[in-house]
């Protein structure tokens, strides 16, 4: 299921959220399980129970793990023990990533290995589980976070498979740690001030995705597949601005979907997004796009591997392996490793020299640089073969066979040009900051004047679905 | 202050969600949308299969998009908030001002298209072994002949491009159909909110088939026009949204004067079929009073004097049919979507003077039918 449908909107939240303030509270935790299950096996009903077998998975290895270091604690098998704990985190980590491995990466490695001659590994096509890259990071978090005495251990079987398969979270994110959100699992307490906080981000949420992305969606697509006579200068920039639009929108709106269910459930999320494209160095950008993915690798990653404590080429070859695995991590295919390794080839050169090179630099310079870097990013993203990325390419950067601009360009510029400039000033502070300058009054009326407005204009959208395609299935 | 605010902001969400999650438990299932002329996904039934399959989840998740409440009316709002952000298609649909539709067409691929010619030529070798004569005709859309009333720069593909390619690769008798149309661009020869061409689009039709095949072809004075509809919205219209924009006219020029008889072979025996079925003038579906839609094969008696015609068709040759008959002593009409024999045995079984393929250019790029030609 995903947010921006009908049946999420009308029937499922709906019956969530009254259920939910209808019971007690201490079985709030086991309804929000239910209905977690649900959801995630709505699309595929059998991976139930693949996410019962991760939960269960997970849980054990907590209880061992935790057993086995208050064992030591208490100093009675001291030296004994600590050993074993680590046995179960490593056996536990290594399952979890099989299981990643096995949905979502066997078909591209045993693609890749039929390639060499007399070599056939048949493919499976497995459908992915959905968010299976996003629950697999969270529930591995636990064990570890457990093992290095970061979080607690979770007794209460239902509240932690509550943490694993969380809706809001689930498949999209933001990557939620088990310790950021171990204390709300026991305790939480739900208000009015917070319920109104998650309904406007949640709509805020639902206007970037089902408003905004979809829509300059449409402009990619028109575009994506031009042969290179037809491509010119000014069409491959309309539309790789539009999937750069569309991704950020798209993602960063998800996000702020489930940062609002979260609140309206009594949960607060760390942020996920904080306005990317307004960076002057690349190195910036990655910390203001995905923060949860980020964060993740650096705490569970780059730092067990000795970050940059240990000199310049071990520090060179982290940051490699980080990069590999954060774009594979996007996919399964070697497109996505590419755009991983791309980043850390812009990320190692600013680290060298280019950082303090755009510190002198006019602010100008170094956005422009970055915003080039980004959206030339977003055309490897996205591209599934690297002849047609190179046919983008040569267009962007002044080598396009087809000219300056066409008639069709001018025709997608007039259609599509009032909603890029909308996702552009969108995607800068600047329309935030002039809201909140509003005096009260103004800004009482406003506000649920634009919820409705969105409201009403979402489901007009989501009615007429027959485009709504949701990109992060893949991930 | 903020304690309002909270409140009404909590309110309007709650009461938005709740209100539609009520409206739609409490207002009866669709069984049929007009507007979109299919069946809507009703209810679908449970069973442990069907859960575990998935097809259950997502029939479900259907119902909640094709019964939501209103939907005419949110898809209409869709529309209009497309046109006002600058948008001029909605849904693959040119909203081209003055109440006319037209549908967008992309090209197909270049060897995908010379296959579809390639089975016409296959055809007219078997029936040149036979002396059949073949006849080939392609008849563009209003995106192509109407193309000046798209909005500026549209990215529809062009249309007579494939014409002339393909009848530069035919070695049938070619029809020019697109200068017929082209000549009479500013008449009403193609219907405003539907696909097909109108009557007087057909005439024209016609008459470049008459120059072909050496016939003659009566005056457009000469017929007596009756308007039999005026409340027609095609199918252009049920996908595009804009449902403001005014219905179209259908008009018949041959009278159903009884001297023609159509037989159906749709199923074992032959049933007795209409020229004009009128019944279909109730419905939504109303261009399929010409001879009352599909089957897969027709045949038209005429009680008149002449050759006899099998006509390889679409849905364009229904109302081109009545003036034909003035022509031919029979024309016999092959539906190759649910024809599933060789259309050539067929023609040199009842022995045919001639055999016309007869596609819009729409249809002969994306019918998955035509390999049966070369049966």
């Amino acid at each position: 299921m995903v947010f921006s449908s009908i049946l999420f909107m009308f029937i499922y939240l709906p019956v969530v959220l009254a259920v939910y303030y209808i019971v007690p509270g201490r079985w709030r935790n086991l309804w929000l399980f239910i209905v977690n299950l649900v959801f995630y096996g709505w699309g595929e009903p059998v991976y139930i129970l693949l996410m019962i077998f991760s939960i269960c998975l997970n849980y054990v290895s907590g209880r061992l793990i935790g057993g086995y270091l208050s064992g030591s604690a208490a100093g009675k098998h001291a030296g004994d023990d600590r050993p074993k704990a680590k046995r179960v985190l490593i056996v536990n980590t290594v399952l979890n990533l099989a299981l990643l491995f096995f949905f979502k990466y066997f078909d591209l490695v045993a693609e890749t290995i039929s390639m060499i001659p007399g070599v056939s590994i048949p493919t499976l096509g497995l459908t992915l589980p959905i968010g299976i890259s996003f629950y697999t990071f969270q529930t591995m978090s636990y064990p570890i976070d457990v093992y290095r005495g970061d979080g607690h251990v979770q007794r209460n079987f239902i509240k932690f498979g509550t943490f694993v398969a969380l809706f809001p979270q689930l498949i999209a994110g933001p990557i939620v740690r088990y310790k950021d959100i171990a204390e709300q699992l026991d305790e939480r307490h739900e208000s009015v001030d917070q319920f109104a906080q998650g309904v406007q981000r949640f709509i805020v949420g639902l206007a970037k995705k089902v408003l905004i992305a979809n829509n300059v969606g449409m402009l990619w697509d028109a575009y994506a597949n031009a042969a290179p006579g037809e491509l010119t200068f000014v069409g491959a920039w309309l539309a790789a601005i539009a999937f750069s639009l569309q991704i950020y929108f798209d993602f960063s709106g998800y996000s702020d979907m489930a940062i609002g269910l979260g609140k309206m459930l009594g949960f607060e999320f760390l942020e996920n997004f904080n306005y990317p494209y307004i960076s002057k160095t690349v190195t910036e950008f990655w910390r203001r796009w995905h923060i949860s993915l980020g964060t993740w690798f650096r705490d569970y990653v780059y730092f067990p591997l000795g970050g940059n404590r240990k000199g310049l080429p071990r520090q060179l070859l982290n940051l490699l392996i980080v990069w590999s695995l954060t774009g594979i991590w996007h996919g399964a295919s070697w497109t996505f490793l590419f755009w991983g390794l791309y980043y850390a080839f812009f990320l190692v050169l600013e680290k060298m020299f280019l950082l303090k090179w755009l510190k002198k630099c006019p602010a100008a310079v170094g956005h422009v640089y970055t915003m080039l870097v980004a959206i030339s990013g977003w055309v490897i993203f996205q591209q599934t073969s690297v002849s047609q990325t190179l046919v983008f390419f040569r267009a962007m950067y002044g080598f396009s066979q087809a000219g300056f601009c066409s008639g069709t360009d001018l025709y997608y510029l007039a259609s599509f040009g009032l909603v890029l400039a909308i996702g552009i000033f969108a995607s800068l502070p600047a329309g935030k900051n002039l809201f909140a300058r509003l005096p009260e009054k103004v800004r009482g009326v406003a506000v649920p004047v634009l919820i409705l407005g969105v409201l009403v204009l979402s489901t007009a959208y989501l009615v007429d679905s027959t485009y709504n395609p949701f990109l992060y299935f893949r991930f | 202050m903020k304690k309002t605010f909270n409140i009404v902001i909590i309110a309007v969400f709650l009461c938005f969600i709740g209100a539609f999650f009520i409206l739609n438990i409490a207002m009866p299932d669709v069984e049929f949308s007009q507007q979109e002329n299919r069946y809507l996904q009703q209810m679908p039934d449970f069973s442990l299969d069907r859960l575990f399959s998935g097809s259950f989840t997502s029939d479900f998740e259907k119902y909640t998009t094709d019964q939501f409440a209103f939907r005419d009316k949110w898809t209409a709002l869709k529309a209009g908030c497309e046109l006002a952000t600058g948008k001029k298609e909605n849904n693959g649909v040119y909203y081209c001002g003055d109440d006319v539709l037209i549908n967008d067409f992309d090209a197909p691929a270049d060897d995908n298209w010379t296959t579809r010619v390639s089975n016409v030529n296959n055809l007219n070798e078997t029936l040149t072994g036979y002396g059949i004569p073949l006849y080939f005709g392609l008849i563009p859309g209003a995106v192509e002949i109407e193309s000046a009333h798209l909005p500026a720069n549209a990215p529809a593909d062009s249309q007579q491009t494939l014409v002339d390619q393909a009848y530069g690769m035919s070695e049938a008798t070619n029809i020019d159909i697109a200068s017929a149309l082209g000549a009479h661009k500013d008449e009403y020869i193609y219907y405003r909110t539907d696909h097909h061409w109108t009557s007087l689009g057909a005439y024209y039709g016609y008459e470049a088939i008459c120059a072909a095949m050496g016939l003659p072809a009566p005056d457009l004075s000469s017929y007596d026009r009756q308007v039999v509809s005026q409340d027609f919205y095609g199918t252009v219209y049920s996908s595009s949204g804009f449902s403001w924009v005014e219905p179209d006219e259908i008009e018949t020029f041959v009278p159903d004067d009884g001297t023609v008889t159509v037989m159906d072979y749709n199923g074992a025996e032959p049933t007795a079929g209409p020229l004009y079925d009128t019944s279909f003038l109730d419905v939504k579906d109303k261009y399929s009073m010409f001879l009352g839609g599909v089957s897969p094969l027709r045949s038209v008696e005429t009680g008149r004097d002449g050759p006899s015609l099998l006509i390889i068709r679409d849905s364009f040759s229904d109302s081109l049919l009545p003036f034909l008959t003035a022509n031919f002593s029979r024309i016999d009409l092959m539906d190759m979507r649910y024809y599933k024999q060789s259309p050539a045995q067929y023609a040199v079984d009842n022995d045919f003077d001639a055999v016309l393929v007869l596609y819009s250019v729409d249809n002969f790029a994306t019918d998955q039918n035509l390999f049966m030609l070369s049966m």
